[in-house]
């Protein structure tokens, strides 16, 4: 065969192989993230944590404090080339919807986690936060993961 | 009021679609865009390859082919051949008066026997087809050709291609797979085509009845370059892989050579190398 296709083979073969790599390894990684998540969402269920301004007037709070959760996930291979991709054609970047779902559930649970290791009965007023962790490489123009940060306020009631 | 606990609802905020089925028809959707502007390039810079007037190639490339030319100059037995071949070569251009361009030869140390056209007049001889020479004639039908491609302004067409796929190619992947781009002029020069050879023959042969008054022996050379081994052997050949030597492509110097009335027997002027 001629050397040159062979070459070029290679060159179009190796950047193939590495993507679909990512996206095994990014898959398994997502998957067993989505498993943890379900199972402490189950476990955690009956823990209010709402989005309630104001404390309701039927409760009798001893104590009021901030908690936080924050998480921050890379993005793979895969889902950037993916989202470099859709960003040719234009349309829903589907390759970060499952990475924000995650990391936005993620960030709750760890609010419901602290509230709860500081003896709180709910969370009032959750709020949301996002933003991109830049690449440095790309002097900042390239996207190398998310943080979601959620907040509230933890209460703990009197029995 | 009662607190009843509800897990995050699913598939509401993720999409459903299969990301391998969201690359695929992405990575196809761009393929095909390519591939159109690739083609649409490749009409273009035929339309355009013409209208290109020569001086402007030969003051853009004359730098490129002496600097390929000093590297080529290595030693004084070199330097004859070199320069018999640079006869031979003017005088087979004498037979194309109008032409622009000032023809250099060098020699390409490589054992495959191939002949190239660079753009801005350089032609690349390889010291294999050298070896294989047997008559002054059948190395000028292979020069003729060479001389027909600059004729058809072929090498600058496949440039141009090579540029268009280039830029396509670096425009898509923003750069990342830079050695693939560097390789697309490589791959796209040899995509002479059937009939871009055709012409190239026909002008070659032309040159060589002016110049010897027959056309004996001019296709021999692809003959004996039919080599004996696999096919595949025979693709391991630089010179069929950018020249395909087919039969069929001997057949047509024949019908050609008899249509136009030009004798294919004569006296054949030995080659010394």
């Amino acid at each position: 065969m001629d050397p040159d296709l062979i070459g070029a083979m290679l060159q179009l073969g190796l950047p193939l192989a590495l993507l679909f790599g990512a996206y095994v390894f990014g898959n398994i990684s997502e998957n067993a993230h989505y498993r943890r998540l379900r199972r402490r969402e189950r476990a955690s269920r009956n823990f209010p944590a709402v989005t309630f301004k104001s404390i309701p007037p039927a409760w009798n709070v001893v104590n009021a404090e901030l908690v936080t959760g924050n998480v921050v996930i890379s993005i793979d291979h895969f889902k950037r080339f993916l989202a470099g991709l859709r960003g040719i054609f234009g349309g829903r970047l589907k390759s970060y919807e499952s990475l924000l779902d995650r990391g936005r559930r993620e960030a709750i649970m760890r609010v419901k986690e602290e509230a709860r290791r500081r003896g709180a009965h709910a969370v009032i007023n959750i709020r949301l936060e996002s933003a991109r962790i830049a690449s440095s490489r790309r002097k900042g123009k390239g996207t190398t993961g998310v943080e979601v940060l959620a907040f509230g306020t933890a209460l703990k009631l009197a029995k | 009021m009662e607190f009843r606990g509800r897990l995050p609802e699913e598939g509401i905020n993720v999409s459903r679609t299969h990301p391998l089925r969201e690359a695929l028809h992405l990575s196809a959707g761009l393929f095909l865009v390519g591939a159109v502007i690739v083609m649409l390039g490749a009409v273009l810079v035929d339309r355009i390859v013409p209208h290109i007037p020569t001086h402007w190639e030969t003051t853009l490339f004359g730098s490129y082919g002496s600097s390929v030319a000093a590297d080529a100059e290595n030693g004084e037995e070199d330097a004859v051949l070199r320069a018999s071949l640079q006869a031979l070569v003017a005088r087979l251009a004498s037979h194309w008066p109008e032409t622009p361009y000032r023809f250099r030869v060098i020699i390409v140390d490589q054992p495959e026997p191939n002949a190239l056209a660079f753009p801005g007049g350089l032609i690349g001889v390889t010291s294999g087809l050298l070896e294989k020479v047997e008559s002054e004639n059948e190395l000028a039908f292979v020069l003729g050709h060479e001389l027909g491609h600059f004729h058809n302004r072929d090498h600058l067409r496949s440039l141009g291609r090579g540029l268009v796929l280039s830029l396509v190619l670096a425009s898509a992947t923003e750069g990342s797979t830079g050695n693939l781009v560097s390789l697309a002029p490589a791959l796209a020069e040899r995509s002479f085509a059937r009939d871009q050879e055709r012409e190239a023959d026909r002008f070659g042969l032309e040159l060589v009845y002016r110049e010897y008054g027959h056309v004996a022996a001019a296709g021999d050379f692809f003959t004996r370059i039919h080599l004996p081994g696999t096919a595949l052997e025979r693709e391991l050949v630089g010179y069929l892989s950018t020249h395909p030597v087919s039969s069929e492509r001997i057949g047509a110097l024949r019908v050609l050579g008899r249509e136009q009335g030009w004798p294919d027997s004569g006296e054949l002027r030995p080659f010394s190398r």
